[in-house]
């Protein structure tokens, strides 16, 4: 099935699952500039107790995990207002509790800020949806796929799990 | 009002062009309860375009076997079944009839529920025990009837709740729905959990407005449309679109997902500011698009 056909993607972070399977339904990757769809897949802290953590670690972890997400979230909602177009974004990243403090801080930030940017940006016709999920694989890239599609036209402010453990 | 024509309305692909192939469920029989109408025939059609035989399960049969006629008209086989969820011993006997039919049930979907909106203090006893034990013990025996098949055949498939956006919040001027609905979605998390080493999946649609001609919004005077502007995403949802996000999650290509709680509700629920219009208690709005009146 060609979900996405006809449509541009960027994919931040690494992710080969995610990468084949927006390839299978048809999208066609940009690394910059306006893109119908933005994929943001956030690179994983090292694990430490809290209380090992330096604040320049803990700084670094949130900026990665929230910051930049929101950041370039941002920028792309404004190409797409500019262009007079919709779209949709998707976050995916470790479940609140599954690494470090530091990725719980983010991870909680980033999934109220996925439904606050989702109802925020409903008119503009750009959804904002997240995966937070310990899982790779097939599933999660169909997923993906799936909620950056017109299919998924009615699911926004939506932060999911995958497997059980999510 | 309507939304604003500067507005940009997300919409998706029309009904006759499905997410899947047609043959993704080919050789397997879906159980739809509560599926003469409604979501659930949704969700019936939505299985029977993935090339699923359709058992269609209601509380009249008369509804059952149309909807049934109707799916048959997708290419698919299907057959009604008139059952009473919260009785153990009808949905065992449903179950029967549907793969004496049909063949072995694969995939569930529990749509049953009833709804409306009522102030808590002139809830029946019987009113409160059709609602939530239609969603709550429905869900539950439909569901346990199907894993014991399913682990005696020691083959995995696949449940698909269909719960509400509200589940979170409560449902002020709707008790017995927002006790029964929230069940289902906590439920569907254990009985993952449970069921995961049969290879038994289960995941639940949080879902938002779906009007149709027997929901209480799509009854009202005027139609749906003044109801559009109401929800974030400047339209309510379409049935089909909730019909295959349904069915979706039962494919291969959401083999692993379980577990999961998916909200379709186009922000309905999000849609809250500091500064909200005076609140009114559900005893004071009678009239409106959801009052108890």
């Amino acid at each position: 099935m060609s979900w996405l056909e006809g449509k541009t993607a960027r994919l931040v972070g690494e992710s080969p699952d995610i990468a084949a399977a927006l390839t299978a339904h048809g999208a066609t990757f940009v690394d910059h500039g306006d893109c119908d769809v933005l994929v943001h897949i956030a690179a994983q802290p090292p694990i430490k107790p809290a209380h090992e953590l330096s604040h320049a670690e803990w700084r670094a972890a949130l900026d990665s995990g929230l910051d930049q997400r929101f950041l370039l979230a941002r920028d792309y909602a404004a190409m797409r207002r500019a262009a007079g177009k919709g779209g949709a974004v998707v976050y995916v990243g470790a479940p609140e509790q599954a690494l470090g403090s530091d990725h719980a801080a983010a991870a909680g930030a980033l999934g109220n800020l996925t439904k606050t940017l989702g109802v925020e940006w409903a008119r503009d016709g750009i959804r904002v949806n997240a995966i937070l999920t310990c899982e790779t694989g097939e599933t999660l890239g169909n997923l993906v796929a799936y909620l950056v599609s017109d299919y998924a036209a009615y699911v926004t402010g939506a932060v999911m799990g995958v497997g059980l453990d999510d | 009002m309507a939304v604003p024509s500067h507005h940009l309305v997300a919409d998706p692909p029309p009904f006759g062009s499905p997410p899947y192939p047609p043959d993704i469920f080919a050789g397997q029989t879906v159980l739809v309860s509560g599926g003469g109408s409604g979501m659930g025939l949704a969700m019936a059609r939505a299985f029977a375009q993935g090339g699923a035989s359709v058992a269609v399960m209601g509380r009249n049969l008369e509804n059952a076997q149309a909807a049934a006629e109707g799916l048959t008209k997708l290419g698919v086989k299907a057959h009604g079944i008139s059952c009473d969820v919260r009785l153990p011993d009808q949905v065992a006997a449903a179950f029967d009839e549907a793969e004496r039919t049909l063949g072995p049930v694969s995939l569930l979907a529990n749509n049953a529920g009833a709804n409306f909106p009522v102030l808590a203090e002139d809830i029946s006893v019987n009113a409160w025990n059709a609602v939530t034990r239609i969603a709550i013990d429905g869900t539950f025996l439909c569901s346990t009837e199907f894993a014991r098949r399913r682990i005696a055949l020691g083959q995995g498939g696949a449940i698909i709740n269909n719960s509400a956006q509200y589940i979170w919040t409560g449902f002020p001027g709707d008790a017995h729905s927002a006790a029964a609905k929230t069940a289902q979605a906590t439920m569907t998390r254990k009985m993952a959990r449970d069921w995961a080493a049969y290879g038994i999946r289960v995941n639940v649609i949080a879902a938002g407005f779906f009007p149709h001609k027997s929901s209480t919004a799509g009854r009202r005077e005027g139609g749906i449309e003044d109801l559009q502007a109401m929800i974030p995403a400047g339209r309510t949802g379409s049935i089909h679109e909730f019909g295959w996000l349904s069915a979706m999650t039962c494919t291969p290509l959401m083999v692993g997902l379980t577990g999961q709680v998916i909200v379709q509700d186009g922000g309905e629920s999000l849609r809250r500011s500091l500064m909200m219009p005076d609140f009114i208690p559900p005893r004071e709005r009678a009239d409106g698009p959801w009052g108890w009146r």
